[in-house]
């Protein structure tokens, strides 16, 4: 109303100087191409300051004499100017620029047209992420880019998704990608927290507020991630927040949603009579006589039990608060965000508090200085569980609990469970767990352009995360009880100094050039203090305790300095080149390794820009690049190189001071460092219907850093040392297919695929090798093997059940059926890799209705679920834990299809040993989410008062949906308990991801 | 402001020239390796970093356990398949139990060759406080501690002395610390047990001329005769071994406790020749913190796991006299991981902080030791075999024994050091089967009765020789 009234007062003045100075009254109407009126187009009589607006209706009146001209503006429109001549009546059809709709994408250090980039990047944009409600940012980025793999490890709150950038770069050094948050690398945070089980840390992306991201950029080749020299081999991650626009009104985005969330998938254990029926009709057949539950010691039958399972599941229920504030002046524009998040989780004990703030503000100081600032800080509290393998973790006690064992006694009191499998519910209750994190991550800038083409980018900024974990364990679960609190400061500051100049001479050659300095330092303080005897439960911290216990008190500096410099060179849009490099020098290489340089090429051609493709007249734009180029990798510790002694409790002895042997000096030490090779093709065609793109990339890892074993008798354990080689090839494909296009329909589609092969080119000489000679990196469960893949899961062969016998039967290394296989029976029976994963995303719009699934898949790779050694089968750890339902089915009389063999089988025993067994394929297709919205019109929204912009309601539903093989049944395919790169899709018990509902609105006004 | 705003672009460059000599960071917790013989405290502390490493559960607490699940005094009630491998004599190379044994023993080996061969070289005057005495005091702690372990390691790694009287294969003997140079010189073969204990006993009479009768909580001469006592008995050889156990005993420095409150927190008592001391704050874990499983599994829940308990054989020992206070005071009732209810050792009472300290060597032993070998020499050094044992059953409050013999003497060792690892070697060495009833693999000189060579060590060195059966 507001807007209406100025109007009518301008059109009320320049009817007044109409008067006065006897002018004409023009007046018409603005359309677009398409004959839709625009609103809001600038009207100005040229080389004056008399002015005006179109209307709503695209109506304009403006004063102007025979002769004027009229210079129309409007963002993505071309600028219309016309003289105005003897009609009274211009009517204006504007026409897109296609120049301003050209985007501009975020890459390391700097911006670029979209069209015009020639590296590999995956773009996620605003109106990709906008409508899609998720908990932390990495979720924004699953499924939507190719050559990005995202698998979250767990659906306990704020676990750490394992981000892959094509595959695994690294053995020992860690593979997750760098992320840079408006310009500032963040730390890593993997190792400030205590180890739950599964080594799988907590989320760093879990400091950035999802709904502040405006857009995300993963730089994928070399060309894209050599600016990045040291830290880019994993690839990058560029997370740019919203930002306000300039003289643009001021917008408020509420978002308020209640979430409720359960597990997707468990596996079906036996009930307390089950499993008493089980073990005593198990014992019959083994002792030849009738052998009862009361003799075995589990209780009558109906004597009740605990639903260990069930009790600690529960329906979390989540609130999520967000405000978005953003707007501009002529001069300044700024965005504000606000975030609240209190979450619950599925499993008991497990809850998280997060409050977020953000101030993003530019402002152009005058015509050459523009000054700006980005600042967000979280603070989160998360009541931590146990996640895996640990008898802490409400999944796994509860899986292995027996059933038989009671949680409460006829009053109600926690009962111990009489084994060292707890009382979890009585752990969780009664225990505490929570961390607190503050986190600030921003930086402040100024950009000086002291002649057109050149400017000057000064900023600094920080990364302060502080940390606390409080742990206070109950008398009744920990005689004595037992406080533990740890302190960590993880503290960065850095400064990025650009100077980048960009010209266009004789119309066609474009040149840009970049010269930038990077220095960062960061320290990390950490104190971890325990304290044991506690007189009652109610003194809750150390200082109550009898016997405080410094555990860690220490500080890790390190110092990063780099000069790097790019070029990028175009001819006419349609021949580019770019080359970058960089020199990096860090703390932590050794002293005589101390610089590495980085450096890339890579060339495009834009075909669509030559006459004999745009003869064709299919392509809307075509392109090919290559790109070659060296990145490293710098995750290699502190102080990796010397040589040291250790001091504090590992090396002091009866209350006197000692140090220790620790690590044997290695002065060569330096960066892992990758080559990649990378080829691709853009494409648009069909007016802008379809879009394909490819790419290949081959990347070889040469000085991988590995743990030279050493002797034994050296006492020393390994040596760090750059000696491996490994090798990831790949291709990625996108599709994004707009399928029905009407003015109330639209279908699109966008869809992609990646393969990634992996291939260990050498190990140390000294490694292990197999019988074939070859060399390896054993474990447990998988074998890395020169010449193959890093990952393969190498397990005795399991069979199946003889139904004629009732013997369990395995392969030994030769094929052969044997019922007493042995470790060198192992071959190589699946792999955690998949042949090709990717994701696809359907938007669907019907007037003012919007539905959009988000499907993610994987095909071919299998997972490793540990913890059925213990959860199949009837003796583990004594026969005490409870069994999966399928156990029932045991061998009785010849002809059975039996999962267990004959109890009086001499492999009745041997049957849950470490085999493919456990080996499950793990291809899945997940609906990962669907979100359903509607958008009030703006019939609607003027009926309520005209006071909001827009208001949609939607509910979204993640996971809802997964498709995966029947062996699978009650296992989650998308879990990992572990980050290391050596134990991919390896799984005890993890916790499964949540399958859960939310509803809510977004009011902008 | 032309001027100004065209300067500004340059002052990037005053950046690029500052940061360049900020990259030398030194590290803030750890002491550099060229620098730790550089002044007395640092050669003290690395002296102190091999006592504390000894404080491994590695080395002082898992054996001792590992060798009670192979022998006759514990039952094994437990989940972790390493160990049932160890109790059911299927011991594998890839067992990640015995792994740290081996591991951590040349770790500790490593640091004190660095003492033995380094420190002789630092010339006392350019460290101030250091003197030719304590140095050489500084080297003979080194080699009691490296004895020590070696024959920890020989006794669990290879076959006793009686197997082949001493020319079977024992283990590597390296005298050099590891200092980043070439690996060949640490890829060293086996030698015989006779080499072995030949190399500890020369270890240990350096230590016995060297060290001092009384040197607080740290070696000290007594206890270097004192486990050459317990060499010379695991090597039949009577007359020393009754000899050494007699000149500990009369030497003054210890006596038998009068009762049995020395295990817990008490490292000062007279009954402690060499006692393992570990305080709340600087326990047997090391960072990886599995190290002190044995104080989890000889204790029952909650607190420990209760893998551990009394086996029924021991138990029926000490039921069948009535009153034996190291069962009254030394066992409490509870129920084990399995849910059976049975008894559990108080030796190790400390489960909150794993702080029990381990008992290495103390009084009783060398009573048992000089019994033992006066009986097998028919001789009575110092006293007779049935005082001696008389004077360790009146303290436990037991009436006298009017004769002994060597089942008696073997009896009273037992009751007297269960759960403090020594049953293993002591059916070994007097040729009885490890399990009442046991057969062939449980037998003296069975494949499995030792470990095998872990497989960190085999894979690495060409030169060793993995001990016999299926690993």
């Amino acid at each position: 109303m507001k807007n209406r009234t100025h109007w009518l007062c301008m059109l009320f003045l320049i009817g007044f100087f109409s008067v006065a100075a006897q002018q004409n009254t023009v007046s018409g109407i603005v359309t677009d191409f398409e004959g839709v009126p625009l609103p809001g187009v600038n009207i100005l009589v040229k080389g004056t300051i008399t002015g005006t607006q179109s209307d709503f209706d695209g109506n304009y009146v403006i004063e102007a004499n025979s002769g004027d001209i009229l210079v129309f503006s409007y963002l993505g429109q071309k600028t219309v100017e016309i003289a105005v001549g003897a009609s009274n009546t211009l009517n204006i059809t504007m026409e897109q620029d296609a120049q301003a709709l050209e985007e501009v994408v975020v890459i390391g250090y700097g911006n670029q047209e979209e069209r015009k980039i020639i590296q590999n990047v995956g773009i996620v944009k605003e109106e990709a992420i906008e409508n899609l409600q998720v908990v932390s940012a990495d979720q924004l980025l699953q499924g939507q880019s190719a050559g990005t793999q995202i698998v979250n490890a767990s659906g306990v709150l704020g676990s750490a998704a394992v981000i892959r950038i094509r595959g695994v770069n690294s053995i020992n050094s860690g593979s997750q990608p760098l992320i840079v948050i408006d310009g500032v690398p963040i730390t890593d945070t993997a190792g400030n927290t205590l180890n739950r089980g599964g080594n799988t840390g907590i989320n760093p992306l879990s400091y950035v507020n999802p709904n502040d991201i405006a857009s995300l950029t993963v730089l994928k080749d070399a060309g894209a991630t050599s600016i990045y020299g040291s830290r880019g081999a994993n690839g990058v991650i560029l997370i740019t927040t919203k930002r306000g626009r300039k003289n643009s009104p001021t917008t408020v985005t509420l978002d308020v949603n209640t979430q409720y969330s359960e597990s997707t998938d468990v596996p079906d254990i036996l009930t307390a009579d089950e499993f008493r029926e089980f073990k005593s009709e198990v014992a019959t057949l083994q002792n030849g006589t009738l052998t009862t539950p009361e003799d075995l010691g589990l209780g009558a039958i109906g004597s009740g039990g605990t639903d260990w399972l069930g009790g600690v599941q529960r329906t979390g229920i989540s609130q999520n608060y967000n405000l978005g504030i953003r707007g501009g002046s002529e001069k300044t524009s700024f965005f504000i965000g606000l975030d609240f998040q209190d979450t619950e989780g599925f499993i008991i004990g497990n809850d998280q508090q997060r409050a977020g703030a953000r101030i993003n503000i530019d402002t152009d100081i005058n015509d050459w200085l523009k000054a700006g600032m980005n600042l967000g800080i979280t603070n989160n509290r998360l009541n931590r569980i146990g996640i895996e393998n640990n008898i802490n973790a409400p999944f796994t006690t509860a899986f292995l609990q027996s059933p038989v064992v009671r949680a409460f006694d006829d009053e109600g009191n926690f009962l111990q469970s009489g084994s060292f499998i707890p009382n979890i519910f009585a752990r969780v209750a009664l225990n505490t767990d929570e961390l607190k994190t503050f986190r600030v991550i921003g930086n402040a800038f100024t950009e000086v352009t002291p002649v057109k083409g050149l400017t000057w980018r000064s900023e600094f900024g920080i990364d302060k995360l502080s940390l606390e974990e409080f742990i206070r364990n109950a008398e009744f679960n920990t005689p004595g009880g037992f406080a533990q609190q740890i302190f960590i400061n993880e503290d960065r500051w850095l400064t990025n100094q650009t100077l980048n100049y960009s010209d266009t001479f004789s119309e066609d050659h474009s040149l840009t050039l970049l010269l930038g300095l990077n220095y960062e330092e960061t320290l990390r303080t950490r104190s971890n203090v325990s304290s044991t005897g506690f007189l009652t439960d109610d003194l809750r911290n150390l200082g109550s305790g009898s016997t405080p216990t410094v555990l860690n008190a220490d500080r890790n500096p390190s110092r990063l300095f780099g000069l790097f410099s790019r070029a990028t060179y175009d001819y006419k849009g349609k021949y580019l080149v770019e080359g970058s490099i960089r020199r990096d020098g860090s703390s932590r290489f050794g002293a005589n390794n101390r610089f590495g340089y980085f450096w890339s090429a890579a060339a495009g051609w834009v075909l669509s820009e030559e006459s004999f493709i745009r003869n064709l007249d299919f392509f809307d734009f075509l392109s090919i690049r290559a790109s070659l180029g060296t990145v490293g990798n710098d995750r290699l510790g502190t102080f990796p190189s010397l040589g040291l002694f250790n001091a504090g409790p590992i090396a002091d002895y009866n209350g006197e001071s000692g140090v220790i042997p620790n690590q044997p000096e290695n002065p060569d030490l330096k960066w892992e460092e990758s080559r990649t090779f990378d080829i691709g093709l853009k494409s648009t065609f069909l007016n802008g219907r379809i879009t394909f793109n490819t790419s290949y990339f081959n990347k070889t890892t040469s000085d991988l850093l590995l743990n030279q074993v050493l002797p034994p008798q050296t006492g020393f354990t390994s040596i760090s040392r750059n000696i491996g080689e490994m090798e990831n090839s790949g291709w990625e494909f996108e599709l994004n297919t707009v399928n029905i296009q009407t003015k109330n329909f639209s279908w699109r589609t966008n869809f992609n695929l990646t393969t990634i092969d992996n291939k260990v080119l050498r190990l140390n000489e000294d490694a292990a090798t197999d019988e074939q000679g070859r060399r390896i990196i054993d474990g447990p469960i998988q074998r890395a093997i020169e010449g193959e893949s890093l990952n393969n899961f190498f397990l005795i062969r399991y069979v199946g059940i003889n139904s004629q016998t009732g013997d369990a039967e395995w392969l030994d290394a030769n094929g052969n059926i044997t019922n007493d296989p042995g470790s060198t029976d192992r071959v190589v029976t699946g792999s955690p890799l998949p042949d090709f994963s990717g994701g696809m995303t359907n938007t669907i719009q019907y007037k003012d209705f919007d539905l959009s699934f988000l499907m993610n898949y994987s095909y071919g790779n299998d997972v490793v679920i540990d913890g059925l050694r213990f959860a199949d089968g009837n003796d583990a750890i004594g026969g005490i834990v409870n069994v999966r339902r399928q156990n029932l089915n045991f061998w009785r009389q010849p002809g059975d299809n039996a999962f267990l063999p004959s109890p009086t089988s001499d492999t009745f025993d041997l049957f849950n040993q470490r085999s493919s067994q456990q080996q499950l394929d793990a291809s899945y297709l997940r609906l990962k989410n669907v979100t359903f919205g509607y958008s009030l019109p703006e019939s609607a929204l003027d009926r309520i008062g005209g006071f909001f912009k827009s208001v949609r309601l939607y509910a979204t539903a993640t996971n809802l949906f997964t498709l995966k093989a029947d062996e699978m049944d009650g296992i989650d395919p998308e879990v990992t308990d572990d980050i290391d790169p050596l134990f991919q899709g390896e799984s005890f018990f993890t916790a499964p991801q949540a399958q859960s509902y939310s509803f809510g609105a977004r009011l902008q006004f | 402001m032309k001027t100004i705003k065209t300067i500004l672009p340059f002052l990037a460059i005053f950046f690029a020239v500052s940061c360049e000599d900020r990259l030398e960071v030194v590290p803030e917790d750890n002491v550099a390796s060229n620098t730790v013989f550089g002044s007395f405290a640092t050669i003290n502390g690395a002296v102190v970093g091999i006592y504390s490493k000894n404080q491994s559960g590695d080395l002082n607490g898992n054996p001792q356990l590992m060798s009670d699940f192979m022998s006759d005094n514990v039952n094994f009630v437990g989940s972790f398949p390493s160990l049932q491998e160890i109790d059911q004599f299927e011991t594998l190379a890839t067992n990640v139990s015995i792994d740290n044994i081996w591991l951590d023993g040349y770790e500790l080996i490593g640091a004190a060759n660095n003492i033995i061969e380094n420190l002789p070289e630092v010339s006392v005057d350019d460290v101030t406080g250091l003197t030719e005495a304590n140095k050489a005091v500084f080297v003979a702690e080194a080699k009691f501690l490296r004895a020590l372990t070696n024959f920890q390691l020989v006794n669990l790694f290879a076959q006793p002395f009686q197997f082949e009287n001493g020319s079977n294969l024992g283990i590597p003997i390296v005298t050099q610390p590891f200092e980043g140079g070439d690996i060949s010189e640490f890829q060293l073969e086996r030698s015989s047990v006779n080499e072995v204990h030949a190399f500890i006993e020369e270890d240990l009479l350096d230590a016995i001329a060297t060290l001092p009768a009384d040197n607080g909580n740290r070696a000290e001469s007594g206890a270097a005769i004192a486990l050459l006592a317990r060499l010379h008995l695991y090597r039949e050889q009577w007359a020393q071994a009754a000899d050494l156990a007699n000149q500990v005993i009369n030497s003054g420095e210890y006596t038998l406790a009068g009762d049995y409150d020395f295990y817990d927190d008490n490292p000062n008592s007279s009954e402690h020749i060499f006692v393992v001391i570990n305080t709340p704050t600087d326990g047997p874990q090391e960072t990886t913190g599995t190290d002190e499983v044995y104080t989890n599994f000889y204790n029952p829940a909650p607190g420990g796991r209760g893998d551990a308990p009394f086996s029924q054989e021991l138990i029926d020992a000490f039921a069948a006299e009535a009153g034996d206070r190291r069962f009254d005071e030394l066992a409490q009732p509870a129920t084990d991981a399995g849910g059976n209810d049975t008894f559990f050792t108080t030796k190790y009472p400390d489960i909150v902080n794993n702080a029990s300290d381990g008992m290495a060597l103390r009084i009783t032993e060398m009573y048992l030791i000089r019994a033992e070998a006066n009986l097998r020499n028919g001789s009575s050094v110092g006293d007779t075999p049935l005082n001696d044992i008389n004077l360790l059953r009146n303290r436990a409050g037991l009436s006298n024994l009017t004769t002994v013999d060597l089942d008696a003497i073997l009896l009273e060792r037992r009751k007297e050091l269960c759960f403090e690892g020594h049953r293993r070697m002591d059916l070994l060495r007097n040729n009885q089967n490890l399990r009442p009833d046991g057969g062939a693999d449980s037998a003296p000189g069975a494949n499995k009765v030792i470990f095998p060579i872990v497989e960190d060590e085999t894979t690495n060195n060409p030169n060793i020789t993995q001990n016999p059966g299926s690993f």
